[in-house]
């Protein structure tokens, strides 16, 4: 005897940072059979809006796609705008540039791990990893004089240089990161609480993950090895040597492991930046008018391959600049991942994606045979997720 | 940029071979970035050949672009993580229709659609070209990435008289 499937709403009121979703769940019981996203709730016409400024003021549209990784999006957009002018910026501005692009990172792991450690309902490391995260909010506060806005990058270089006295303090504040995430990934790796909820759940076969296009540590946990720092090497990434990290599990954990170990590569390459920088200018002059041209900028921000498509015609704005997030790109994979769980799972899957999930998410259940509706926010699925597992 | 670009030349002289005089304009600016326009007759062709055959497997997005009388959409394709190469096609305004190529790299779903939203492309074979990032009672005729709809023009079109 079969049963009518039962569709769920899910969203679309998710205050995240770039693209909040709307998911319509197809649910049998308790599994997921069937998922449909929908986004753009929150689209705020930034690619339009880049027609109408000019270069300079786009600097600072571009740094407020996003909360976490601005200085990923201004670095993809000055290379673009550099690539047309056909400038090159000077070594030292390359340095800074990757310093901030992995103390990015390291942040972005930080956040995420606490999320994810909050989705499952383990508190204390949600607590601990948002203390540890504040070391290097400090650091970037140092360097640039803002906690998430950095505005480092302006077209021809970085706007603020790195001191020996700035180095020295990240080089203490780098010890304390590493040290503690030693410390989580051994949690992660022998605690109950995080292995019973994260392995073997939202399964992303290597197969789907090249078919729908993943990106970035998504693809990595599924032993894909690809990372556009390594493969297309911009900035100061071709003079660095560091490892790109794979875990074959496929799973939520092994997100979680490779972020961990992402961590630790992006000590060692601040370590060696900071070791090797070289002297000189942080910028050079750049004419205010971009001569016609077109260019693709590619760059590895903390959740995957970013790309920017500028196109030029020789006046002081773009023709046309088309930004595309890695969150998009991981939306189809994320699907994938959701088909064939359970509903329990749905918000440490979702988180594994790390698409800036925040706590206050609404959802409403509508039953169709009877017209039932309840509505229950993200923190309520979350209680029910965890009860649900502890029933088990 | 002393980089050497041998392999992308390559990439481009297979094209050429392949579709011959179809080959519109072709371009390497700079090593591991290619941009290719094709005549659009033989983009189904072009895309599969790409895809199947030289391993540009990933789609890492597509954009459309307005140029006037047509609409480019450019379909930038990546290989192994490392090569971006960007083939371009044009379509009439008055045409607006293009083979899908989800059914070749699934990935492509929420791309195709957003093209969709924005320029009013339309996708054949396509299974769902429902709006992704417009919202629902936007007006049909709207498409906001078009040169014509100044931000000036949508305001006043969609908050009924510019006034809310």
């Amino acid at each position: 005897m079969s049963y009518p499937t039962i569709r769920i709403p899910f969203g679309p009121q998710h205050p995240f940072h770039i693209e909040p979703e709307y998911f319509m769940f197809e649910v049998d019981g308790e599994r997921v059979v069937g998922v449909k996203p929908r986004i753009g709730y929150v689209h705020r016409g930034i690619e339009k809006a880049t027609e109408d400024r000019t270069f300079i003021q786009n600097l600072y549209l571009i740094e407020r796609i996003c909360g976490i990784c601005s200085h990923a999006h201004t670095t993809c957009y000055t290379q673009a705008i550099e690539e047309i002018l056909g400038v090159e910026i000077p070594p030292r501005a390359k340095f800074i540039r990757t310093i901030i692009a992995e103390l990015e990172r390291i942040h972005n792991h930080y956040l995420w791990l606490g999320l994810a450690a909050h989705e499952i309902g383990f508190e204390t490391l949600f607590m601990y990893s948002w203390r540890d995260r504040e070391i290097v909010m400090d650091l970037l506060e140092l360097v640039s004089g803002n906690r998430v806005h950095y505005a480092m990058n302006t077209i021809g270089g970085v706007r603020r240089d790195v001191t020996p006295e700035i180095v020295e303090k990240i080089r203490k504040g780098l010890d304390a990161l590493e040290e503690r995430m030693r410390y989580y990934k051994k949690i992660a790796m022998t605690e109950p609480t995080i292995s019973k909820r994260a392995t073997g759940i939202g399964i992303l076969k290597p197969k789907d993950a090249i078919a729908l296009c993943a990106v970035g540590p998504t693809l990595r946990a599924s032993g894909i090895k690809r990372d556009v720092r390594a493969d297309d090497p911009y900035i100061a990434y071709d003079e660095i040597p560091f490892n790109v990290i794979t875990y074959d599990g496929c799973d939520v954990i092994s997100r979680l492991f490779v972020r961990c170990d992402e961590v630790f590569e992006s000590v060692n390459i601040i370590r060696y930046a900071m070791e090797h920088l070289p002297e000189g200018k942080i910028r050079i002059k750049v004419p205010r008018r971009v001569p016609e041209g077109e260019a693709v900028s590619r760059v590895e921000a903390p959740r995957g391959e970013l790309i920017h498509y500028a196109k030029t015609s020789g006046t002081t704005k773009p023709e046309r600049y088309k930004v595309r997030s890695p969150t998009l790109g991981n939306i189809p994979s994320l699907c994938k991942m959701l088909v064939g769980g359970y509903i329990a799972d749905i918000p440490i899957v979702i988180a594994g994606i790390d698409p800036c999930f925040s706590c206050t998410d609404r959802m409403a259940f509508v039953n169709i045979n009877n017209n039932k509706q309840w509505i229950l926010s993200g923190e309520e699925l979350r209680r029910y997720a965890i009860k649900w597992y502890r029933k088990e | 940029m002393t980089e050497e670009t041998t392999e992308e030349n390559e990439i481009v002289r297979k094209m050429k071979h392949l579709i011959g005089k179809n080959v519109l304009e072709s371009e390497v600016t700079r090593p591991r970035r290619i941009f290719i326009l094709v005549n659009k007759k033989v983009f189904g062709k072009a895309i599969r050949y790409l895809t199947k055959r030289m391993d540009f497997s990933h789609v890492s997005t597509i954009t459309g672009v307005d140029v006037g009388e047509e609409i480019e959409v450019i379909y930038h394709l990546n290989r192994a993580g490392t090569t971006e190469l960007s083939l371009k096609v044009r379509v009439a305004k008055d045409k607006l229709v293009l083979p899908t190529i989800t059914d070749i790299i699934p990935g492509a779903t929420l791309y195709e659609r957003e093209v969709h939203d924005i320029l009013g492309v339309i996708f054949e074979g396509h299974p769902d070209l429902s709006p992704v990032i417009l919202p629902e009672g936007w007006p049909s005729d709207v498409y906001p990435l078009r040169k014509e709809w100044t931000i000036k023009k949508i305001q006043k079109k969609v908050t009924k008289g510019g006034k809310r």
